[in-house]
């Protein structure tokens, strides 16, 4: 029994599947407890991104690994753990905007600046005071004009420069082919630079 | 193709290009192009601009309490998925082991008391019978008393 279970090891292992996901799906708590503190700060992340409220993000957060261990048996280890893992968030987060608003899946340009919210929480690792306040304001301006996009836009930017997601990867959690992420990539990238070009007077400064 | 058409074909494929998102020919193309063209590389800094600066975006940071708490509750719901599966396999080999017994228990019962014929008696056929009826609403009555004990015990989890 217990070589079989090892022989099954090795051969996952030469698939290229984590060790953690492996265990996790055999029931193992701990796995659980590895996977949570490699993926929180991705997956957070991602959440705030899509919700914009940290509240709203917290407890979709915590909606996620629950949502994990109830389903971590139906993976299929042929597939990519962290699109599936993410895809498992996005829905639980679509589920709520649905819930919450309706329309909110709809969303247009949005004008209101949310600096309370998602730039108000950005940690600067800059060194000096005045490079750390130019970087600040910059990403400030940067995130500001993201949160500004549509969500289908803002999912796909944080998806593959934030989360560094391959295309194919990205089209497994959203679900759809991949030359539709690439047309949603090109209209993001287009749409954002058109605010931040309008913003600092028609120079482009990220 | 004149020049600016194939500037304008480039530049279409600029944003494209810095996402890494074009085919390995497109890229090579574009890359060329790039090479002896200082318009096209002038709006491409552009695009690496706000490329890098997505890149660098802080991460924002979850609460401190946020892993635990959640951390406690996937535990919880883990634990549960494993209780429950444990509980359904018992459940399955106990039901397989009753059945066994209690199918295999009568005949052999008669085949002591009564012999080889006494299982061909009309009798027994008819006793048999009985016998099944009264098993399977036995069983049914047992079955139905597991699902409402089980449905409090949900309850209760759900209070609690």
């Amino acid at each position: 029994m217990a070589m079989a279970a090892s022989i099954a090891s090795v051969w996952e292992g030469r698939l290229g599947i984590d060790a953690a996901v492996l265990e996790l799906r055999r029931g193992d708590p701990d796995a659980l407890s590895t996977l949570m503190a490699r993926y929180q700060h991705r997956i957070y992340r991602y959440l705030l991104r899509l919700v914009r409220q940290p509240a709203d993000a917290e407890d979709l957060f915590q909606q996620t690994w629950i949502r994990v261990a109830e389903k971590i048996r139906s993976f299929d280890t042929s597939r990519n753990f962290d699109a599936w893992l993410f895809a498992l968030a996005r829905n639980l987060a679509l589920d709520h905007l649905r819930r919450r608003r309706p329309s909110s899946l709809e969303e247009s340009l949005r004008g209101d600046s949310r600096e309370d919210t998602m730039v108000s929480r950005l940690p600067s690792a800059d060194p000096g005071p005045f490079e750390q306040l130019l970087a600040r304001e910059r990403a400030g301006r940067l995130a500001v004009a993201l949160e500004n996009l549509p969500l289908s836009y803002r999912e796909v930017l944080t998806l593959r420069f934030e989360e560094e997601m391959k295309i194919e990867e990205i089209a497994q959690v959203l679900a759809t082919p991949v030359a539709t992420v690439k047309s949603r990539l090109y209209r993001s990238l287009a749409q954002l630079r058109q605010i931040l070009e309008a913003g600092a007077g028609g120079e482009v400064r990220a | 193709m004149s020049r600016l058409d194939k500037h304008a074909e480039i530049r279409e494929q600029l944003a494209l290009f810095v996402a890494g998102a074009l085919t390995a020919d497109a890229e090579s193309r574009v890359a060329l192009h790039l090479a002896t063209c200082a318009d096209c590389s002038a709006e491409l800094e552009g695009w690496q601009l706000i490329t890098g600066g997505l890149r660098r975006l802080p991460t924002p940071q979850p609460p401190a309490a946020l892993f635990e708490r959640t951390r406690v509750l996937a535990m919880a719901q883990l634990a549960e998925h494993r209780e429950q599966r444990r509980n359904r396999i018992v459940l399955m080999l106990l039901i397989l082991f009753s059945w066994a017994v209690t199918l295999a228990g009568w005949p052999i019962f008669r085949f002591a008391a009564g012999g080889l014929f006494s299982l061909l008696d009309v009798n027994f056929r008819r006793t048999w019978l009985l016998f099944v009826v009264f098993s399977v609403g036995t069983w049914l009555a047992g079955g139905s008393a597991a699902v409402l004990l089980s449905l409090g015990r949900r309850h209760e989890r759900r209070l609690a």
